[in-house]
């Protein structure tokens, strides 16, 4: 497929060598000391402030050593994806700490449980690549803050799992958890099934200190690791799409030539958020049209650094399945896909990632299969041009009978799962369902059936063993039919 | 191979959507001897059940369901002749005189309708497109008909249908047919509104309208 660019060859350079020139000439602030050191290190001015100043040949050096993909791996191998080569891939939204209680409809404080359910429902929809654990739990045990994510998340999903965590501790029980699903620390070394993700870089232009640790940690081991970068324009960034681009593309540099110079060859991915402040309240707007834009951008960046790209593209300000949440979710992503972004975390989130709502991520599902039919393209070669057959049909004919038809109808299109293409009198008929309730009838059929994706009684008791007082972490589906 | 095994084979075949296989137990069956009748209802009509079941539960889809329906066809067009010849009448529902009405050139939702209604056994006179609408009562008047079926796909033409129903009242033989109507311009309100007898959404679902109609 041939991309869709918003920049020239010459202004993607141009971006290329401003950011370079921040990157030298104001530099990247970094907090946590042991990054400074490493800074030094390999080549960088670190003044007494911490403020890190980038030669642009060492910027250079590092880049050349990047790998070109990533991979996300999964409990179940037949779900490890690539990027740039599987994209794209399509992840849910993470970390919201509130789910739309599936009962009653009402907003509330998310759940271990609800991990677990919604787990199930990413792991059957065939739209969603990876799950991102899409809320936090409210009822995690103390010390067991990520435990409590990560365990209901894993034991109820086959796909790759993908979170963050929000401190050393658990990240390092979060990787023993994922030593004894694998059988074994030197087994989870081959295959670490936990991907993780943090936001090191806090715009503008600076370095935190828990999450670089964690990268650092992570990239030291060569555990799987990708970092996101989050300008925010008017707040946090120029009011210009092009020196937020600018900004979000030296924050990306550096994280990445840092990550080189822990060890090179890291595979890493372009990841951003980048938003437009809305200036009427300084509302924060991840589903307006420029974050999309950006991404646009952003790809043909990636391109040019020949890394995958992508990021929070497809959320959401609106509170409701609704048509705001349809097209900021539709359009932004069919954007970015457009102009070859191949990671989306677009899935199942309202409220710019406040909220996570069933009925959303089906939906979002149904946006993800129909932004993968696009990226599939039209299919030309000879055999589709199809020839032979408009010639036997001939004029006035129809191809509802042919042979032809019937081999390709099933590949050729989409079929929704949630689009109605019913007859207005069948609808009403139907008593007018919305496309929410017909997405909360896909999610209730599914999570009306029993998981298989669900490990072993063994290993579950092994694990429950080394955590006492874990939460149980079971996909338990209850919805009050009168609500539903 | 026994009757029941028989009946089977003619059956699969249908439901596989296989003309050739269905011509094939067609013969087989009339070569060892079996009355065609017996070949229609034991064997083929089964299968289009089966057919029909699988296509309202999404199981198969349309051109599915047509293959289907075009592999009893031409099963028919060997049996038809035995029959006649057998000295049998042929048991139909009921004859429908069907077309797209006038300006409006239209066909392939009126062809599929055409083809379940035959295969659902009703004997079917097709208008063509474009048609006149005292073709439609001339040729009901001429087959002793049950049923007029009136197609139209442009809002622009839809009026056509109401022409047709408001000529038969203006000769005073609205009551001696039912008058059905659909096509994508067409909604069950509309058909209300004109007078029809009946309206359907679908191909499918206008079979069981027609049959109701008749019965």
């Amino acid at each position: 497929m041939k991309h869709v660019e918003l920049l020239t060859a010459k202004q993607v350079e141009r971006v290329h060598d401003a950011s370079l020139w921040v990157l030298e000439n104001v530099g990247i602030l970094a907090h946590h000391p042991p990054a400074r050191e490493i800074f030094k290190a390999h080549g960088c001015r670190v003044e007494a402030d911490g403020l890190v100043k980038f030669p642009p040949e060492v910027v250079a050096k590092y880049l050349r050593v990047c790998p070109t993909s990533f991979t996300f791996r999964g409990r179940d191998p037949q779900y490890d994806r690539t990027i740039p080569d599987c994209g794209p891939v399509v992840v849910t939204g993470s970390s919201a700490p509130n789910v739309v209680d599936p009962a009653t409809g009402v907003e509330r404080r998310a759940t271990s449980t609800d991990i677990a359910n919604i787990a199930h429902l990413i792991n059957e929809l065939k739209g969603f690549d990876i799950f991102s654990i899409s809320t936090l739990a409210d009822d995690a045990p103390p010390g067991q803050f990520s435990l409590s994510r990560f365990y209901p998340a894993l034991k109820n999903c086959l796909k790759p799992v993908r979170s963050n965590t929000p401190n050393m501790d658990d990240l390092r029980q979060v990787i023993r958890l994922g030593e004894l699903i694998a059988g074994g620390a030197d087994a989870y070394r081959e295959r670490p099934i936990i991907n993780h993700h943090y936001c090191p870089m806090v715009s503008p232009l600076t370095m935190d200190v828990d999450s670089t640790e964690a990268v650092m940690y992570l990239t030291e081991r060569g555990l799987p690791v990708y970092t996101t970068v989050v300008p925010n324009a008017g707040l946090t960034s120029p009011m210009t799409l092009m020196g937020t681009l600018i900004v979000g593309n030296a924050e990306f540099l550096a994280i990445t030539v840092f990550q080189q110079m822990v060890k090179e060859g890291t595979p890493i991915i372009y990841a951003s958020l980048p938003t437009v402040a809305d200036m009427r309240t300084g509302a924060y707007a991840p589903g307006a049209i420029e974050t999309g834009m950006l991404c646009m951008a952003q790809a043909q960046l990636g391109h040019f650094y020949n890394v995958p790209t992508g990021g929070y593209i497809g959320l959401t300000n609106a509170h409701s399945n609704d048509a705001q949440s349809g097209y900021e979710t539709g359009m932004n992503t069919l954007g970015a896909v457009l102009a070859g972004a191949t990671l989306l975390n677009m899935g199942g989130l309202f409220s710019s990632l406040m909220a996570f709502d069933f009925g959303k991520a089906v939906v979002d599902d149904e946006i993800a299969i129909m932004n993968k039919r696009v990226v599939r393209g039209m299919e030309f070669n000879e055999d589709n041009l199809a020839l032979d057959v408009i010639a036997q049909v001939g004029p006035g004919g129809d191809f509802m009978k042919s042979k032809h038809t019937k081999s390709l109808m099933k590949t050729t299109a989409v079929f929704p799962k949630v689009a109605d293409r019913g007859m207005r009198a069948q609808w009403e008929a139907a008593g007018r369902p919305d496309a929410q309730s017909r997405a909360r009838a896909v999610a209730r059929g599914i999570l009306s059936q029993p998981n298989a994706a669900v490990w072993a009684p063994e290993l579950d008791a092994q694990i429950r063993a080394e955590f006492p007082g874990l939460v149980a972490g079971e996909a338990t589906w209850k919805e009050d039919e009168t609500t539903a | 191979m026994g009757n029941e095994a028989m009946h089977e084979q003619l059956k699969k075949s249908i439901v596989d959507q296989d003309e050739d296989a269905v011509l094939e137990a067609v013969n087989k069956a009339l070569a060892e001897g079996m009355d065609p009748r017996e070949v229609i209802d034991k064997g083929l009509l089964p299968g289009l059940n089966v057919i029909g079941e699988q296509f309202e539960c999404e199981d198969i889809f349309l051109p599915e369901l047509m293959q289907a329906a075009l592999a009893f066809q031409s099963a028919m067009t060997v049996l038809e002749p035995k029959i006649k010849e057998a000295g049998g009448a042929e048991q139909k529902k009921g004859t429908i005189v069907i077309g797209t009405v006038k300006g409006d050139l239209h066909s392939i939702g009126k062809n599929i309708l055409k083809l379940l209604f035959e295969t659902s056994g009703f004997e079917v006179h097709d208008l063509g497109i474009d048609v006149d609408l005292f073709k439609f009562i001339d040729k009901a008047n001429e087959v002793n008909a049950d049923i007029i079926a009136i197609s139209a796909l442009l809002t622009t033409t839809l009026i056509g249908q109401r022409d047709v129903i408001d000529a038969l009242k203006d000769q005073g033989t609205r009551d001696k047919y039912k008058v059905i109507v659909g096509g994508g311009a067409t909604t069950k309100e509309w058909a209300d509104t004109i007078g029809a007898d009946g309206w359907s959404g679908s191909a499918y679902d206008a079979v069981v309208l027609a049959t109701s109609l008749v019965s």
